[in-house]
């Protein structure tokens, strides 16, 4: 399988008054296309700082990423943003939905900064809202949709540029056991179409689902194991 | 820059506005007072020359008064006192000796001289001239007749009243026949002239008119100056005919070859100068005036839309975080500045036209009835347009630095804001 994700020796350092907070120290790691990593560790571990440096959103401040073989550490705030348009679907635990717009308009953003007509961005949308089970719910705004289905909106959104990858920080985290649980079987419909996904989380039964577990402890990582389990599943 | 995001800055521009209406017409206020001064403004100085333009057309621009005084301001008073007065003699020898001319005709003048009518007075220009001088625009009857020569020539007891003189003492009309006191002399009243003045001008239409020989009844012909009103014909012909009644003149009043002019030549210039002083206030004043609005506008603006990029942090967060660049986001808040502008311009439109048409209605009609016509009653649509480019400017301008601001935002602070 082909590699899309290989960081270096990664370290991100905050400056918090005269003290540093590294938040991730001497990361490395490989990520092929079609694994399903499930993320683990302690809060203030790293976890969503890893997630946010994978996903393009912040850079390191040292070591190397390579995204799909090219250099991301070296590159311009305008190249990021072109790759988390292109190549990443984000996943929040608080599902980062713009508040007043529909379904059907959160979905299509993406496609809007990519540059696609309005006609494709609608199908597209309307495609990727049906594959989270929300045809029914377009045209209704965040604040009139159950937890569960915001999450799903949010997905959808992940969904619609088809990225390499998906990073999903604590996607459950706000909804509850059943919900959870329905959105954790979405994100294995996921993997089993042939999608990348980076999911944190805290619950054990959670990871048990993923192809491989990378534990996180004082921003290093303590264990990256495969999960003999699931591995055979798709 | 990708077309689908200006779309999606527009809407999100007019979506925000629809959110905090009240907030964004509020913020447009400074906008709206810029763009209604210059509208109004612009309206206003188009009123001024529309009405001038036919003053000037009436009076005729082929006029030249020769005077003992200078009819432009910006002359030494003094000197001008010093000059010896024109006399009637010398008034008339010009009327004579001109050939050029189409009329040259002598009038004696008294300022303030009394009118009676009744029990009401008025203190008006009093004009003395010949017959001569109602064949010109400026002596038009509306009502009635000028004086004849045999009337000239009689010291009649005739007079011919200005239109603002008769609107003062005749409100209801009727004045031909009445007898008027003029210093104490009764007159018969025999014509009305035609409305020819506005603003400044309105001196014209406050004078009477009676035969020269009759003024030298009411007043005598003592220690005054007379002055002598020159018709060239046409425009093109004013150069000749000033050059011939300034050649007469210096000759009557023995001006020495080489010293200047005892007397001057008024033309219809000098009220050209004025109309045009009192335009450039009219602009210096609204243009200052409109672009301290626009200031204190683009401050309010700027600041709406630093409250709107704090307010909207974690959306700004989102969009980066899905692919939105640097530039898309100042797009979106540099339409949403200028969007907010446009629309303080529009809101201008109704409210501009509002004045314009009460401004016209209220205050010019009452005054000038019968003018009122030659204003427009509409505003001028180019310079709204103008207005409104100059808006969207503003609405640039203002929204530069927090637009700036939203785009250079961290996408992981901006989605951790709360
Ligand atoms: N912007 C920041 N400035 C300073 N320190 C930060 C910043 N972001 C994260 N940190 C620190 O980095 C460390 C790792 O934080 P991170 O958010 O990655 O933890 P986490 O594993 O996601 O925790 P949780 O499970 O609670 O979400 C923490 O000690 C945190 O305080
Ligand atoms: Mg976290």
């Amino acid at each position: 399988m082909a590699e899309i994700i290989d960081i270096r020796h990664i370290a991100k350092i905050y400056e918090m008054g005269d003290e540093d907070v590294h938040a991730l120290e001497d990361v490395t790691l490989t990520i092929k296309q079609n694994e399903y990593i499930a993320v683990m560790g302690p809060s203030g571990s790293g976890k969503s700082t890893l997630m946010n440096m994978l996903g393009c959103l912040d850079t390191p401040t040292s070591g190397t990423y390579l995204f799909k073989g090219e250099n991301v550490s070296e590159m311009s705030d305008d190249d990021l943003a072109e790759i988390r348009n292109r190549e990443i679907g984000f996943v929040f635990q608080t599902f980062n939905l713009l508040p007043r717009a529909t379904s059907l308009h959160n979905v299509e953003l993406p496609l809007v900064y990519s540059g696609i007509r309005s006609k494709e961005r609608i199908a597209r949308a309307e495609e990727a809202l049906r594959q989270v089970g929300l045809s029914d719910r377009m045209d209704h705004k965040p604040n009139e949709l159950s937890g569960g289905q915001r999450q799903r909106v949010a997905i959808a959104r992940a969904l619609v540029t088809h990225p390499s990858i998906i990073l999903a920080d604590e996607p459950t985290g706000n909804l509850d056991t059943k919900t959870g649980q329905d959105i954790m079987a979405l994100f294995m419909d996921l993997w089993h179409a042939g999608n990348t996904v980076i999911l944190v989380t805290h619950e054990e039964e959670v990871a048990q689902h993923a192809n491989r577990i990378v534990r996180l402890r004082d921003g290093r990582i303590e264990s990256d194991t495969v999960n003999e389990f699931t591995n055979s599943v798709p | 820059m990708k077309i689908t995001e200006i779309g999606e800055s527009v809407r999100i521009a007019l979506s925000a506005l629809r959110i905090n209406l009240l907030r964004s017409v509020l913020t447009t206020s400074g906008v709206v007072v810029g763009v209604v001064l210059v509208v109004v403004m612009g309206w206003t100085i188009k009123g001024l020359d529309s009405v001038w333009e036919r003053t000037i057309g009436i009076i005729g621009r082929d006029m030249l008064y020769i005077d003992k005084w200078n009819w432009s301001g910006g002359h030494n008073w003094k000197k001008l006192e010093s000059r010896k007065d024109i006399t009637l003699k010398q008034a008339l020898l010009l009327a004579e000796r001109m050939e050029s001319a189409d009329l040259t005709v002598p009038l004696a003048r008294k300022w303030g001289g009394t009118v009676n009518y009744g029990s009401k007075q008025v203190l008006c220009g009093v004009q003395g001239t010949t017959h001569e001088y109602g064949t010109t625009p400026a002596g038009a009857a509306s009502e009635g007749r000028w004086f004849n020569s045999i009337e000239d020539a009689r010291a009649a007891d005739v007079v011919v009243i200005g239109y603002g003189i008769a609107r003062t003492l005749f409100p209801d009309g009727g004045s031909i026949g009445k007898i008027l006191k003029v210093h104490g002399f009764p007159f018969r009243i025999i014509g009305v002239v035609e409305k020819r003045g506005f603003l400044f001008m309105d001196f014209i239409d406050n004078q009477v008119f009676i035969p020269l020989s009759s003024f030298q009844k009411a007043y005598g012909f003592f220690d005054r100056s007379f002055s002598v009103a020159i018709k060239a014909g046409s425009e093109q012909l004013l150069n000749i005919v000033r050059d011939e009644a300034v050649g007469h003149m210096r000759e009557i009043r023995n001006v020495p070859p080489g010293r200047e002019d005892d007397f001057s030549v008024n033309e219809m210039e000098a009220f050209d100068q004025q109309v045009s002083t009192i335009r450039t206030v009219i602009w210096i004043v609204g243009i200052g005036l409109t672009v301290l609005a626009f200031i204190v506008g683009s401050i309010g603006i700027m600041n709406i839309m630093f409250v709107s990029v704090t307010e909207r942090t974690r959306e700004i967060g989102i969009r980066k975080a899905i692919g939105a660049r640097k530039r898309s986001i100042l797009l979106q808040f540099l339409v949403e500045s200028s969007t907010l502008c446009v629309i303080g311009a529009l809101i201008a439109m109704p409210i501009s036209q509002v004045i314009v048409a009460a401004a016209r209605s209220i205050l010019i009609g009452p005054l000038e009835q019968d003018w009122v016509s030659v204003v427009s009653p509409f505003i001028q649509i180019d310079l709204l347009l103008i207005a409104v480019g100059v808006s969207i400017v503003v609405g640039l301008l203002a929204g530069l630095i927090p637009a700036r601001r939203a785009s250079a935002l961290d996408p992981v602070d901006a989605l951790r804001f709360e």
